[in-house]
C-alpha cells in the first residue's frame, strides 16, 4: 500500500471511531479540553505514522495511539505537579488522576442520583481497572483488541477485567446504589 | 463440567470469547448451577448499567472539525479485510474446553502474579496467548501456507522480521503468522499445523530470552525453547514429545539469514 492510501484510511478511521477515541480520552483525562486535544494530537500522529497501520485491527491500532497521547499527557500534567515521571512510577498516575469533577458531573446528572453514583465509582478506580472497563464495556472491543490497545498480553487484560468488575460490584454493593441479585 | 471450571469461564462466556461448543457445555451446567447463573447475572447488571447510565462522551462537533480540517484528503471508501476461516479452526476450538478443564485455568494468572518470577510470567503469557488464540476466532493475523508472503507481512509491524520456512514436506505446514504480546512487546507469531495440531512459535525479543531453557508442560500443552534463524523462540503446542522435537530440530536447522 503506498502511504497516500494510508493516509486517507487513517482519516476514514480516526473520524469512524472519533467518539470511541474521545470517549477513552474524557475517561482517561477527565477534561474536555485535554480529552480533544489528546485525539487531535492522537491524529496527527497517527497520520505521520500511517504507513506502520497493520490492518485488522484497525479500531486497536488507532485507540492504541489516542490512549499513549492520553497516557502522555497524563505524564505531563503530572511533571509539572508533581515532578514524578509516569513511566517511573505507575501508581503514581492514579493519585493525580482527576476523581470527581463537581461540577460537570452535576450538571449532567442531576436527575439520577443513582448515575452519579456509578460515575463516581467508575472514575474512582485505579486507571487501570477504569481503562479496561471502558473498552470492554462502553466500547465493547474484544479482548485481543484490548490487549492491542493496552499492548499488554491477553491474560493481563482478563485478570484486569475481572479485577475491574469485582472492586466496581463492591463499590456499588457497599453504598447500596446497586442490587446484586442473589437467586434467579 | 464442574464449578470451579465454570467460573473461570464465566468471564468469557460473559464476553463472548468462546467457541460454540463450549459455550453449550458451559450452558449446561448453568442450568444446574444457582451460583453461577447469580455471578453471570451480576455481570450482567453491571454491564446493564455502564451501558445505560455511564456517559459515553460522543466527540464534540468542534473536534470532529478540527480532525476534519486536518485531514488530508475527504475520507474514501474503507477497506474491508475479509476474515479468513478455515475448518480446522473449529476443531481447535474444541481443545479449549481440554485445556480449561485439565487444570490450567485462569487461577494461573489470577493469582500467583505477585512472587512469580520473569520466566513463570513469560511462560504464562506464552500459554495464555495460545490457548486465547485457539479459542478466539482468528489465531491467525495473515493466513498464508507461503513463507514469502509471511516474513513480508512481519516487517514494519515488529522490530525484527523473522526467519519464516515451511515445513509441509515433512509434516509441519506454515499456516500463516500473527502478532502476539509478551510482556509489552509486540512479537512474531508463526503458526504451523501437524496434523490436527497447531503449533505456536513465539519469535522472542533479546531481553525475554531469559533463563526459560526447560521444557515446560501443562496438561498436555508443552512449551519448549527453539531457535530459529539465531534468534531465541518458544513453541507450544498439544503435539507429543517426539513430535515436537522433530519440529524443533527442523526450526533450528535453518540458518540464520542476513
Ligand atoms: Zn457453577
Amino acid at each position: 500500500m503506498i502511504a497516500t492510501s494510508n493516509r486517507t484510511v487513517v482519516d476514514e478511521l480516526a473520524l469512524r471511531h472519533l467518539d470511541a477515541a474521545y470517549n477513552l480520552g474524557r475517561w482517561l483525562l477527565g477534561s474536555e479540553q485535554d480529552a480533544a486535544d489528546a485525539v487531535h494530537d492522537a491524529y496527527l500522529r497517527a497520520a505521520r505514522a500511517s504507513d506502520t497501520y497493520a490492518g485488522g485491527n484497525a479500531r486497536a491500532w488507532w485507540l492504541a495511539i489516542v490512549r499513549n497521547c492520553c497516557l502522555a499527557r497524563l505524564s505531563l500534567r503530572n511533571k509539572d505537579k508533581h515532578n514524578v515521571a509516569i513511566d517511573a512510577n505507575p501508581a503514581a498516575a492514579e493519585r493525580w488522576l482527576p476523581r470527581a469533577e463537581a461540577e460537570e458531573i452535576e450538571e449532567r446528572l442531576d436527575d439520577s442520583r443513582r448515575s452519579q453514583r456509578l460515575d463516581v465509582h467508575l472514575r474512582n478506580l485505579p486507571v487501570t481497572y477504569r481503562e479496561v472497563l471502558i473498552l470492554r464495556e462502553i466500547e465493547e472491543l474484544s479482548y485481543r483488541e484490548i490487549a492491542d490497545v493496552l499492548e499488554t498480553p491477553i491474560g493481563t487484560v482478563m485478570s484486569r477485567l475481572a479485577r475491574g468488575r469485582a472492586l466496581l460490584q463492591k463499590a456499588l454493593t457497599e453504598d447500596g446504589s446497586m442490587e446484586i441479585p442473589h437467586g434467579l | 463440567m464442574d464449578c470451579k471450571t465454570a467460573s473461570d469461564l464465566l468471564p468469557l462466556y460473559f464476553d463472548g470469547e468462546l467457541d460454540r461448543a463450549t459455550s453449550r457445555e458451559f450452558e449446561a451446567h448453568l442450568d444446574e448451577c444457582a451460583a453461577c447463573r447469580d455471578a453471570l447475572v451480576a455481570l450482567d447488571s453491571l454491564r446493564t448499567a455502564l451501558r445505560s447510565e455511564t456517559a459515553r462522551y460522543g466527540a464534540p462537533a468542534s473536534l470532529r472539525a478540527r480532525v476534519e480540517q486536518s485531514a488530508a484528503a475527504p475520507p474514501v471508501a474503507r477497506t474491508q479485510r475479509t476474515r479468513t476461516h478455515t475448518r480446522w479452526l473449529a476443531m481447535a476450538a474444541s481443545w479449549v474446553l481440554a485445556f480449561v478443564a485439565g487444570g490450567l485455568t485462569l487461577g494461573l494468572w489470577h493469582q500467583g502474579s505477585a512472587g512469580a518470577s520473569d520466566a513463570a510470567q513469560l511462560n504464562r503469557d506464552l500459554f495464555a496467548s495460545h490457548w486465547r488464540a485457539l479459542a478466539a476466532t482468528s489465531p491467525i493475523d495473515v493466513v498464508s501456507t507461503d513463507q514469502h508472503t509471511v516474513k513480508p507481512w512481519f516487517a514494519g509491524k515488529v522490530a525484527m522480521a523473522p526467519a519464516v520456512h515451511d515445513f509441509a514436506d515433512q509434516g509441519y505446514a506454515l499456516m500463516g503468522g500473527r502478532i502476539d504480546y509478551v510482556g509489552s512487546e509486540r512479537v512474531p507469531v508463526l503458526v504451523y499445523r501437524h496434523g490436527k495440531h497447531l503449533i505456536d512459535v513465539f519469535v522472542l525479543p533479546e531481553m525475554a530470552s531469559s533463563s526459560t531453557r526447560d521444557v515446560v508442560t501443562a496438561q498436555g500443552y508443552v512449551l519448549e525453547a527453539a531457535t530459529l534463524g539465531g534468534q531465541r523462540a518458544m513453541i507450544v503446542s498439544d503435539m507429543d514429545r517426539v513430535e515436537l522435537t522433530r519440529f524443533r530440530d527442523l526450526l533450528s536447522a535453518q540458518v540464520p539469514e542476513n
